[in-house]
């Protein structure tokens, strides 16, 4: 590999954004090919943090500066890909379910989603089925990411999946659902696809699914 | 990395003016009372120096002013060092280290968790595992190799201790001849006789008794470690209402005297030489009388004894982190940081005892150094407090992330996210369905398995081989594998 793709690799890794920037400008300038610099440059960087995560060696914080690295790269090459495509781990539609506020954990998740190359649209907290529903029809995203903390909120849960089924649309999309009260048997339970203890075992959970 | 050397002191059971209480009151047992020394030499060395001598009660009887003379030729500072630089601790002040203590006769079998006796095998184990620890800064030799004879005992405890950790290693002694073995091959070791007392790697532990007794065997070992110039720790033990008064305070006093008395001797023979103000405070079970290492009183009698120390501006040998119980359970552990946690707030400097010690000092465990690695930094992260200043106190960042945002991912969490907060390593902290597919194991179990990794990976500096070949020319009896 060249010089500068693995300097980029490495600034990826560290977390430097303005030099993971100046060398995608510099790779572009020598010549690479922009899929090239996107993978092996960036998205290779990346899978080592994802590794070093996984091993407990890296942070949260640091996964989230290294995926900005990443990301801050991906802007600098995207408009030469002269309208293909960057391949997309998938699409993830996320959001708080009606009458919870709570939404650290499921930001966490939608920043380590992104950090693996899943697009993410975050409704946000406190959403209703009805918005739901409508958003999936927008975004046709291929998960839909329920959470809740409240013991109380998370029964809202099941009415959302139930109106996907009523509406046709649940064989369309994998529903997945975390918080502090959720466990497997209650995913299983209300009809989920899957349920996952935290932000690092989500992420795995959408590959899987989608895989 | 050592990682020791914190500023304790934030603890402090007594004023400034009860310390003072404290101390009047022992010097009126040195003036009234006095020790009872069984060793003749040290007899005549006392009455040499001015003290008030009774030959046929082998009372030593002093003043204050005699006393506090000898106190302050003591060094305030004393540097116990490593084979390796990195591993010095400067001892004085109220700086915290956290280290091993011995003798225990009996160890937990790390493969079938069965006690059984301990042999020279445990005592190069426990120093391989307490090289690799971060949070254990010293090694007090910890267990008596079952196998070996008095006369063989010395040089070979303390090799099997050097050879397998680059940290300080202090261990008790058992005969003349022994003492002088050991401070030889210490001498080769170092580079020559200067090159030791330069860079002092061992120090050595001799007992004095409670109530107020000098032994006649232990003065003399005493005594020839003084001569030598060597490091040297002389501990009493007092129990507070067996072997001195069921008073906390009580024993405090006479604790107090019994530890000066050792600081005094060795100041009088070797005035400036190294030697640590050293204290076992114990407690009983009142119910059957039954000896307490790790009682939560015996922490509270450490942390005073460290603002005794730092009173009389010397450096102090402590003692915490034991345990009565049998094995690393929930008692060994919570009673191990009671104590711990206390003489460190304290600002007590060198803390022995604190790893892998259960059942009242009698026996060790493997996963136990482990766990006590956690506790100990559990303890110097609170020992080293809180950060406050214009940067901490994070104004633009509370400004730059405003309501409903988050901190995650923001440049000042990234910046302190390893420095602000301690990371264990035995604890589990993961979700229930991620610690059962891990193996829905206990602590004592992770600890296990983190001490056998070490156990089977670890390697510590070696001793130069040329210098090894040279020990076992001229000691047939070390013992080298």
């Amino acid at each position: 590999m060249s010089n500068v793709l693995e300097e980029l690799n490495q600034k990826v890794i560290e977390g430097k954004l303005e030099i993971v920037q100046e060398l995608t400008r510099q790779a572009i300038a020598e010549g690479h090919d922009p899929e090239e610099i996107i993978n092996q440059g960036l998205i290779m960087g990346m899978n080592v943090v994802g590794v070093r995560f996984k091993a407990g060696d890296m942070y949260v914080p640091e996964v989230l500066m290294c995926a900005r690295a990443m990301s801050g790269g991906m802007e600098i090459v995207k408009p030469l890909l002269m309208g293909k495509e960057i391949v997309s781990a998938g699409k993830v539609l996320i959001g708080t379910v009606k009458g919870d506020l709570h939404d650290i954990g499921k930001n966490l998740v939608a920043m380590l989603l992104e950090s693996v190359g899943f697009n993410v649209i975050n409704l946000g907290t406190d959403i209703t089925t009805e918005q739901f529903i409508q958003a999936i029809k927008e975004h046709k995203p291929d998960v839909l990411g329920l959470s809740a903390l409240l013991t109380t909120t998370m029964l809202g849960m099941k009415d959302i999946i139930d109106q996907l089924v009523e509406e046709g649309m649940r064989d369309e999309i994998k529903v997945i659902i975390g918080g502090a009260p959720i466990s497997q048997e209650f995913s299983d339970e209300i009809g989920a696809d899957g349920f996952a203890p935290d932000g690092a075992s989500a992420t795995e959970l959408c590959q899987k699914l989608l895989a | 990395m050592n990682q020791g050397g914190v500023e304790g002191g934030s603890y402090k059971p007594f004023t400034t003016s009860q310390i003072e209480m404290l101390h009047k009151a022992s010097m009126k047992v040195f003036e009234e009372v006095g020790m009872e020394v069984h060793s003749q030499r040290a007899l005549e060395i006392f009455f040499a120096a001015g003290a008030e001598v009774d030959f046929s009660t082998k009372r030593v009887r002093a003043s204050e002013e005699w006393i506090m003379n000898l106190v302050k030729k003591a060094p305030s500072q004393v540097t116990l060092c490593g084979r390796e630089e990195k591993n010095d601790l400067v001892l004085g002040g109220k700086r915290v280290y956290l280290g091993t203590g011995g003798t225990a006769l009996n160890v937990l079998d790390i493969d079938t968790g069965i006690r059984r006796r301990t042999t020279l095998s445990d005592v190069r184990q426990t120093a391989k595992l307490v090289d690799a620890l971060d949070n254990v800064h010293f090694f007090v030799l910890p267990v008596y190799p079952s196998e070996l004879s008095k006369e063989t005992v010395d040089i070979n405890r303390f090799y099997a201790g050097i050879s397998n950790t680059s940290k300080h290693v202090m261990g008790g002694v058992y005969s003349i001849e022994g003492v002088r073995k050991v401070i030889r091959m210490a001498e080769e070791i170092a580079g020559g006789k200067e090159a030791l007392r330069k860079r002092p790697f061992i120090s050595m532990i001799t007992n004095i008794m409670s109530p107020l007794k000098m032994d006649g065997t232990y003065t003399d070992l005493m005594l020839e470690v003084i001569e030598a110039g060597i490091p040297l720790a002389t501990p009493p033990a007092p129990i507070a209402g067996a072997t001195s008064p069921v008073t906390l305070a009580g024993t405090l006093v006479q604790l107090n005297v019994e530890a000066l008395s050792g600081l005094v001797l060795a100041q009088i023979v070797n005035p400036g030489t190294p030697v640590l103000y050293s204290v076992v405070p114990t407690t009983a079970d009142m119910r059957t009388m039954g000896f307490l290492f790790g009682a939560v009183e015996n922490g509270i009698m450490n942390a005073v004894c460290a603002q005794l120390a730092q009173y009389y501006d010397l450096p102090i040998y402590a003692t915490a982190g034991v345990t009565e119980s049998k094995l690393p359970d929930v008692q060994s552990g919570y009673e191990k940081m009671s104590t711990s946690m206390l003489a460190a707030l304290a600002g007590a400097n060198y803390i022995h005892d604190a790893v892998g010690l259960i059942e009242s000092g009698l026996s060790v465990a493997y996963e136990q150094y482990v766990i006590d690695d956690e506790i100990n930094g559990m303890v110097l992260r609170a020992v080293r407090g809180i950060e406050i200043n214009e940067e901490t106190l994070s104004l633009e960042v509370i400004k730059r992330v405003g309501p409903g945002g988050n901190y995650i991912a923001d440049e000042q969490t990234y910046q302190y996210m390893r420095s602000e907060f301690f990371m264990p390593k035995v604890a589990d902290r993961s979700p229930v369905t991620i610690w059962e597919t891990n193996g829905a194991m206990d602590g004592r179990e992770k600890a296990r398995r983190i001490a056998k990794d070490i156990l089977a990976n670890h390697s510590p500096t070696p001793i130069n081989q040329a210098i090894v070949e040279l020990l076992k020319a001229r000691n047939p009896e070390l013992v080298t594998d």
